[in-house]
Parts: structure tokens; sequence; C-alpha cells
């Protein structure tokens, strides 16, 4: 019996922490139609960021943590910048092209930040100091304090963004730029600030998506391929487009991997959720609640 | 100025493969051993660029094709011992196999989906070949009892040799009738229905090439290395490093897939004292072609003008 | 050529449904080998759709498509095209990297897997279509370096090339000049005269009555006439649905208006380009604060180009002003910040959203006090927005969504308002709805509006002055008064 609830302690902290990432993932693509393939990486740099800071500069875990969000946040911005922005608006590529090339160039620029981190930090992994610490007894089961917290605080950044979205003007604003960018224009709104918003977002739930991850498992400069193939698993499962579906979504992947790892063996907790992925894009390929 | 024709083009790459071929004379096993892989690679990223190029399809994982076929010519090695070629046409049989699983499915999707699905294919590969370490090596790798020559200068021309005819034969099918009808079918597949053509038909048949060349250059290569890993037929990375071969040297020529590959081998292995900063140069600079020069070192050199 | 006697195309009872929209409702037509049929019918009637079913481009949800007797309703494309069926479609589409003389080529080879060597024959039989049509010289061009007209003919070398006995040619002569008009007339005569069926769509009965035998009317998706393309002209039904009936006018003469010398919105000899096709030439309209300007024209006349080049949402040569200033140099939120309001032709509503919330985002750079007080008016204005407000806005009808559009676009509290096609598709009885509201702003309001409509009927009642915009430029201005006496005949 103790299985069971730990089990389900376990799998809803990690698919917290799935759902803040994937919700992050499916923003920019709802939004910027842009499928960020470096979005693994920008939370690698966010946990690393936060190690280095408690490990070089010996900065609690507010601070280092507080860093780690930051360079989420820079790098985001960054990568909207220097990689997608200036492919969306060249003129050398045929429109049809874009969307594949943007996809490569997150792609490289993704992998130049993860060998970049190996460089500096090698590709040992890091975790970073909880910044709760202690264990704590649900129904009889010892659980890490830190789980706890990590599940209040990605449910917290969930339904600050909920709100965001939905109750504020700006929110709407960019929930219709994301319905039809040509409409919003028409209403005045400058798209360029939307997506500038959105990516400035998107930073900041990656830095906490990212440090918390730190916080709870060991992370390297190679977790970056699989946090990107397990972020985009999850939206293309609950649908390209939408984020309720990727909210759900999340919790299902995350449940099917710590399900796996507690009753078959941790080795294969990635396999049946790729192969859950795999039978959806067979059989309907827009997901649970896909639009596009 | 007028594109070269065919013939033209083929000759002068006959020129160049035989002028490489002299180069075991002077040329030292480190180099060869380089070049070797270099050969292998611009299989690789030929047979991609087919794909793409060609049928209009971007496969985001072009080392499932070819983790299948070096596999399984490994495995079955490992296993059974049976004669080198029989394994290498039971691995270039399982990339077919393998791309024809992936293909059924793959072209009813549109636009990123197509491309994610041979992003899951290869994740899911990579994620039984560990997983089944018993059988694969797991992250260490495979060794194989037999490889094909000991001898640097054999392996360097078995490599050049096949190289060049695959390159004559991809890019004579681009040239070719069924060329032009695939151009058709990945440019405008509405079109082409309109026309007469079966365009589910032409891009299965790209898809099949595609998978005879990457499945049977990998299982070459197996045999070459005399071990198979993860690192270097599997990895995203390795993927990446195609794609980028074939969009350094210009989308849809074939022949300027080579030329990337090389360049890319090259740079790779030049920068290699720095350790992790080489990958991060050697993809810093291709993603700054990929943002500035997105047609390539061939494009810059016909400078075809489509939209003058 | 050989082709066969019996050649002929009969459609029967073909239905296509949309999601909820039926686009095409049990239409019925029948071509003979040697003769042409004209579909004619506004934006939205189903026409283009009708090919495409035909084609197999799209697939019939009911009804049966035979080609020379055989049943091809529900085959994929390529296997129709093999039966006989060519398509010559509206928008050019050469493959962009491969040559003139290889587009044709690719037109003539047969749907083989192991064409590994080209036939010389091919290249021979390529070059003589080539020279039917007049591409002789321009064969190893590519498509992005020639004009409009020799794509057209790259586009008809192409059908030629597939021989087949039933053509279907959508909107044949838009864009071209008179003269190429008449060369390409002469061409589709002659492969008439080859023994095809030839199917011709286009939305203007004019353009086509020199060549048809026969003409089918379109709208909403069914047939509504039948006959030469005389008796469909003159036909009551059909020149309701293009033209309307009788027409009162409202008109304020231009000399009432203030800004004599410098007009709220000037538009200064405006060109646009869609690739190589000339959507704008030389356009020059102006409209003064408070005027109510209609500019009319059928499909692909341009003005939807007209509106989306004031609005700053495609490059142009020429000059847009709005009070003597440039708006060239700002971007098109901005413009519509600054006053100039559309309502596109295809609304462009948040669908999942409510029409609420879509009200608010209207009015979202406005205080808002303004807002409660405008929302307010609003509902009055259109008292249905008010029971539905808390719908989302996917689920509206269609009359209910174009109010909601024009209502989203008065939230900004524009000075000119653009309305691009708002009657399109709709009902007679929600165009009065709209029509008593137009008439109310135009009363009650210092509203600038500037309206493009192929409904005659519809926008002449409000208008101080007429435009007609045809085939990219402006043919006529004036007041609505002598546009009724003199325009109306001409115009279908």
């Amino acid at each position: 019996m103790t299985v069971f609830w730990q089990i389900l302690i376990d799998g809803f902290a990690i698919s917290s922490l799935y759902a803040l990432g994937a919700t992050g993932f499916a923003l920019i693509f709802g939004v910027s139609g842009v499928l960020n393939l470096s979005h693994g990486s920008l939370m690698v740099a966010a946990v690393v960021a936060a190690w280095a800071a408690g490990d070089s500069l010996h900065a609690g875990p507010y601070t280092g943590a507080a860093i780690g969000v930051a360079v989420g946040f820079s790098l985001s911005l960054l990568t909207y910048f220097v990689v997608v922005s200036p492919l969306q608006h060249t003129r050398k590529i045929r429109e049809e092209e874009k969307e594949i090339f943007i996809l490569t160039a997150t792609l490289l620029w993704g992998i130049m930040i993860q060998q970049l981190i190996a460089y500096f930090y090698t590709d040992n992994a890091k975790t970073v100091a909880p910044i709760v610490q202690g264990v704590v007894a649900i129904v009889g089961v010892r659980t890490p304090a830190n789980e706890i917290f990590t599940a209040i605080v990605c449910g917290l950044a969930i339904a600050l963004l909920w709100l965001l979205v939905n109750r504020t003007r700006a929110g709407k604003a960019v929930l219709a730029a994301s319905m039809n960018p040509r409409g919003i224009t028409l209403l005045g709104v400058e798209l360029s600030q939307v997506y500038v918003a959105v990516w400035a977002i998107y930073g900041v739930l990656v830095g906490v998506a990212g440090v918390l991850l730190g916080m709870f498992l060991g992370i390297s400069s190679y977790s970056a391929g699989p946090l990107t193939a397990s972020a985009f698993s999850i939206v293309v499962l609950g649908g390209l487009g939408s984020v309720p579906g990727a909210l759900i979504a999340a919790y299902v992947v995350g449940y099917l991997e710590t399900l796996t790892a507690y009753l078959i063996s941790p080795a294969y907790r990635t396999i049946p959720a790729l192969l859950l992925l795999v039978a959806v894009m067979y059989v309907r390929p827009r997901g649970l609640l896909g639009r596009r | 100025m007028q594109p070269p024709t065919t013939a033209r083009l083929l000759l002068i790459g006959l020129g160049a493969v035989v002028v490489a071929s002299f180069l075991p004379l002077w040329a030292s096993g480190y180099i060869l051993g380089l070049l070797t892989i270099a050969y292998y690679f611009g299989v690789f990223a030929m047979a991609w660029d087919l794909l793409f190029g060609f049928a209009g399809e971007v496969n985001f994982g072009p080392t499932f094709l070819i983790g299948v076929g070096a596999y399984t010519a490994g495995i079955l090695d490992n296993l059974y011992q049976p004669p080198i070629w029989l394994c290498i046409a039971a691995g270039t049989a399982a990339a077919i196999t393998g791309g024809l699983v992936l293909a059924l499915p793959a072209l009813r999707l549109r636009g990123p989906y197509f491309g994610l699905t041979t992003l899951v294919a290869v994740l899911i590969l990579q994620n039984f070949i560990v997983v089944d370490a018993h059988l694969t090596g797991g992250e260490i790798g495979l060794t194989v009892p037999d490889v094909i020559s000991i001898s640097d200068t054999t392996n360097y021309l078995i490599a050049l040799w096949f190289m060049a005819i695959s390159g004559a034969i991809l890019f004579s099918l681009s040239r070719s009738p069924v060329g032009l009808i695939l151009q058709a079918s990945g440019q405008d597949a509405v079109q082409a229905g309109a026309l007469g053509f079966n365009v589910t038909k032409h891009k299965l048949t790209a898809f099949v090439i595609s998978a005879f060349f990457s499945g049977l250059a990998g299982s070459l290569m197996v045999f070459y290395l005399g071990s198979a890993s993860v690192g270097t037929f599997i990895d995203i990375t390795v993927g990446v490093q195609i794609i980028i071969s074939a969009v350094l040297g210009g989308r849809r020529t074939i022949l300027g897939a080579v030329l990337g590959a090389i360049f890319l081998i090259a740079m790779s292995e030049a920068l290699r004292p720095l350790g992790d900063l080489s990958n991060f140069i050697v993809f810093g600079m291709a993603l700054i072609v990929v943002l500035l020069y997105p047609n390539g070192f061939f494009g810059l050199l016909t400078r075809t003008r489509e939209d003058a | 050529m050989s082709t066969a006697e019996r050649s002929h195309l009969e459609v029967s009872g073909l239905t296509k449904r949309f999601g909820g929209l039926v686009a095409v409702k049990e239409m019925s037509l029948s071509v003979a080998a040697g003769k042409i049929l004209g579909l004619i019918g506004p934006n939205g009637s189903g026409k283009s759709t009708v090919m495409k079913l035909i084609m197999g481009i799209e697939r019939p949800d009911g009804g049966s498509v035979r080609i020379n007797g055989v049943e091809v309703c529900g085959w994929p494309s390529h296997r129709i095209a093999r039966m006989g069926a060519g398509i010559v479609f509206q928008h050019s589409r050469p493959l962009h990297r491969q040559t003139v003389l290889e587009n044709i080529k690719l037109a003539l080879l047969p749907d083989k897997l192991t064409r590994l060597f080209a036939d010389p024959q091919t290249d021979a039989r390529a070059r003589a279509i080539a020279a039917r049509v007049g591409l002789s010289g321009v064969l190893d061009r590519r498509p992005g370096t020639l004009p409009f007209a020799d794509l057209r003919k790259i586009e008809i070398a192409k059908a030629i090339a597939r021989d087949p006995q039933v053509l279907l040619i959508d909107e044949p002569f838009a864009g071209l000049t008179a003269k190429e008009t008449a060369a390409f007339s002469d061409l589709i005569c002659e492969l008439r005269d080859d023994g095809r069926a030839v199917l011709l769509v286009d939305h203007n009965v004019k353009s086509v009555s020199r060549l048809v035998d026969r003409v089918i009317a379109m709208y909403v998706g069914e047939r509504i006439a039948e006959g030469s393309a005389d008796e469909v002209m003159r036909n009551e039904t059909v020149r309701r649905v293009y033209l309307g009936g009788a027409i009162e006018i409202a008109a304020r003469p231009e000399s009432s208006f203030r800004d004599a010398t410098t007009p709220f919105l000037e538009v200064d000899k405006v060109s646009v380009h869609y690739g190589k096709a000339q959507a704008l030439e030389d356009v020059s309209i102006h409209v003064h604060e408070r005027e109510f300007v209609a500019v009319v024209g059928l499909n692909g006349a341009g003005k939807t180009t007209l509106f989306n080049t004031i609005s700053g949402l495609l490059p142009y040569a020429g000059d847009v002003r709005r009070q003597g200033a440039t708006l060239r140099n700002s971007s098109a939120a901005a413009i519509a910040r600054g006053g100039i309001v559309q309502c596109p032709e295809g609304r462009e509503l948040f669908v999942d959203m409510t029409v609420r919330e879509n009200l608010d985002l209207g009015g979202q750079h406005q205080p808002p006090e303004e807002n409660a007080t405008q929302i307010e008016w609003l509902f009055e204005l259109f008292p249905i927005l008010r029971e539905r407000q808390g719908q989302a806005a996917g689920t509206l009808s269609g009359g209910e969504q174009q109010m909601l559009t024009i209502a989203r676009a008065l939230m900004m509290k524009p000075k000119l308002l653009m309305l691009d096609e708002p009657t399109l598709g709709l009902a007679p009885v929600i165009l009065e709805q709209i029509s008593k509201a137009l008439e109310r702003l135009r009363q009650t309001t210092p509203i600038t509006v500037l309206l493009a409509e192929q409904n005659v009927t519809f926008a002449l009642p409000h208008a101080d002055r007429v435009y007609v915009l045809e085939h990219a430029r402006i043919v006529w201005e004036g007041d609505p008064a002598k546009f009724a006496a003199e325009g109306g005949a001409g115009y279908l």
C-alpha cells in the first residue's frame, strides 16, 4: 500500500514539473508558432547557473534559484532575438521552408548551449541545494519536503499563468494573438511586442522548472535532449497548440514514467510514454485536445 | 550562367574521385581514416538530401535508419558470425524495413508532425539499445569480431568508391524524369496529383532509396570501425551533423552534401584539441550558415536565381 | 491529338460539407464533347469547390461524377487525371526551380517509378506544345523571371500536354490584358474544337460569354439559373444576387465636406503586386471626413488588396496619406490605433473567446469608463449581441459574426471604418439589419466609412460617392445616382 502512495506522490511531483515545462513549450508554439528544440538546454542552463551560484559564489539557495531563473529568462530572450526572430523575418528562405529552418536552428542552438555548459562545467550531474529540506510524512509515507515544495510552486506558477492569460487585458491580447495574429494586429496590437512578452514569460517558466528539477534530481548537460524530448512528447500528446491538453498529458506522462520506474525498472522509465506518443501519432495525430 | 549538365557534373565528379584515389600515396593513415569516415558521412548526407530536397520531407532522425542498419549488421555478426557481406545485406534490408515502417504512417502527417515522428523514432531506438544492453552493448557499444580490412588504404578506397557510386546513382536519379516527379511531389503535391502522379507512391520510393543507402553505408561503417555505439550512429547530435552537411553543401544538390560532410568532419577534427568547445564552434558556424547563407556552398556558387 | 468522340462530363447530386457549412448542395451539370459550359457565381458560391470535387482534390460527401461514362467520384486526383481530366488552376503554380521546358515535360511524363532516362520524344513534344501557346522564346528560363501572362501560358501548356478529354479552367482571364485575353480565348476554342468537354469557372458572365455554349449560375452552393449567356444575364434571381433590386439613394454632394483640399484619406497612385500578378495598378482614391464612400467591384478586382494596403499589411508603390501625413512608415498596429480600422472580409474573430471578450479586446486601447458606455451603445445598435455576449464567437451565425466584427471595430472609436464585403454569404433579412445599423452610424456619429462591396444594392443607398474597381484599376468614379443609371448594366 505504501508503494501506491509513494507512486501517487512522486508521480505528482514529477508530473507537476513536466507540466510547468510543457506549458511553457506549448505557449511558445501556440503564440509564436515555434517548436523550440533548445527547450531542454535552457532548463539545464538555469540549473547549472543556480548550482554555480551556490558553488562559486557561495550564494544561498534562494539567491541561487533567483540567479537560475534570471539565466533562463535571459537565454530565452536571446534565443528569440538571435535565432528565431531573424529567421521569421528573413527574405532568403521561402515561407514554406521557414518552419523547418527554425526547427533546425533551435536544435543547433540547443546543442551549442549544451556543449558550452559541458565545456565549462563538465558533463557530471549537478544538484542544486534545495530551498526546502527535510522529510515529511504523508499518509505514512516518508516524502522529501522538497517534493511538496516543487508541486506547490509548479501549481502556483501554472495558476498565475492562467490568471495572467485569462483575466488580464494584456494576457487576453496574447491569447488572442495565438488564435488569430492578423485579427489582433488589426485591433492595434503590435505582434512583435506580444512575441517578446511571450518569450520572456517562457524564460521565467523554464528557469523555475529547471531550478526545481535541479533540486529534485541530478542534472547534467546530457539531460538537455531528454528534457526537450519529454516536453514535445507531452505537447504533441496533449495536442499541439492546446495548453490545457499539455497539462493533462503532462500528468499522464509523469505517472506513466513513475509507474514504470517503480513497477518495472527505472531504466525503462521513458519507454511507455514514447510508445504512447507513437501510437497517438499514428492513430490521432491531433492529440487529445489539439486544434492545428 | 547555364547550370552545368548532368553528364558534365558527373565527369567532374569522376575526375575528382580518380584524383582522390591517389591520396594514399602520400597521406598519413590518420588523414585517410578521417576521410574514410567523411565519405561514409557523405553518403548519409546525400541520402538525406534526396529525401528532403526532392521529396520535400524533413527527416530529423536520419540516424534511425542508419542505426537500424548498423546495429542489425553488427548484432548479427556478433551472434552468428556469418560472412560480412551477408551481415551488410541484412543491415540494409533492416534499414529498408525500418524506413517503410516509419514512412507509411509518417507520410500521412502534415508539417511539423512528420519531423517530430522521425525524432521520436530515434529516441525510441536509442532507448531500446540502451535497455537491451546484453544484445547491443548498451551505452558502451558493440564490438564486432570481423572487419573488412585492416589496411587504411583499402578501407579508404572502398569508402571513396562506394561514395562515388552512390553519389552517381543518387545524382542521376535526382536529374532523371523520376527525379522531376519527386521534385513536383515535394514542392506542390496537389499539382502533382492533378497531373496524374501518385505522390504517396513516389515519396515512399524516395524513403526506401534513402533508407537503402543509409543502411548500406551504416553497415559498411560498422565493419570499418569494428564497433558501433549510440554516440557514433544514433545520437541526435550525429543526425544534426548529417543535416548540417547537406544544408551547408546546398539543399537539393546531392553532390554538395559530400562537400558539406568533408568540411564538417575536417572542422570537427581540426578543433578537437579544444575539447567540448569544438562541437560548440562547429555548430555555431552551422547556425551562422543557416541564418545568413541558407543556400549553402553550392547555393553561393551556382546562384540559381529563382525569384529574379 | 487523339481524343475520343464521346468525351463528356456528367455530374449529379454533388454535395460537399465543410464542418457545418454546406459548400456545394446537390449540384448537377453535364458537358458534352466539343462544348464549353460556363459555371458562374460570386465569391463563396461554391463554384471552385465544384471544380475541385470533380478533379478529386476534395472528396465529395455525396453525388456522382462520370467521365466518359466511368464513375470517378471519390477517386484520388491522380487517378482521375489519368482517366482523362485536366485542370488549370486559378493561380499559376509552376515548379520554381525548374525551367519552363521542364515544367511542360513533367506534364508529359507517365506515372512510373522506372523512368530513369529521358525519352527524346518527350523533349520534342514539349517544344511543340510550347510553340503552340507561344512560349518558345523562354523555354530555358525559370518561372520567377517571367511575366504574368507567360505563367498562365505554362498552365495551359501543362493542360494541353495531359491531353485531357475533360478540361476544367478556373478564372481563365483574371489578370490578363484585353489582347492576352483574346489570345487565350482562341486557345480555349481550339481545345474545344479538338473535341474536348470544357468547363469554365468564373465570377463574371461577361468575360466568358463569348466562349460558352451554356451557362449555369451558382449561389451559396446551389444552382440558381441555367441557359445561354444572355438568358442567365437577364435572369431575375441572378440579377438580384449580383445587383439587387431597386436602389434608393441618399447621397451628400462632395462639396459639402469641409476638408476639400486635404481629404482625410488619400490613396495616391498605389500599385501592389502578388508575385508576378498585379493586384492594384495606379489606384488613387480619396475619402473626406464624415463621407461614406463605396468601392464596388467583383471578385478579384482588388478590393481586399486595397484595404490591406491602407491598413499597412502589404508592401506597395505609391503613397497612402492620412490628413496629409504619409502612413508608409507606420506599422499595421499603429495605423489601427491611429483610427483607421478595418473589418476584414474574413472577419478574423477570436472564435474561442466570448462575444464580450472580443469586444473588450477591441476596446483595449480606450479608457475603461468609455468602454462601458461604448458597449452599451453597441448593444443597442446590435441587440442580438447583448443576448449572446457570453457565447463563444465561433458559435454565432454568419450574420451575428458580421455584426460582432463591426461592433468590435467600433469599440476602437475609429475615425475611418473600412468594411470589406460585410454582406458576403448573408441572408437578405440580416442584410436589412446591418444596413439599418450603418444608417444609424452615418446619421448619429461623425464617422467616416469606406465600404468595399460587390452587392451594389447594399452599398448604394448609403454612399455619397462610388468608385468602381475592375481588374486592379479604378475604372469609374461618381455619385450613386449616375452609377445606378449607367454603371449597372455593364457590371454583370
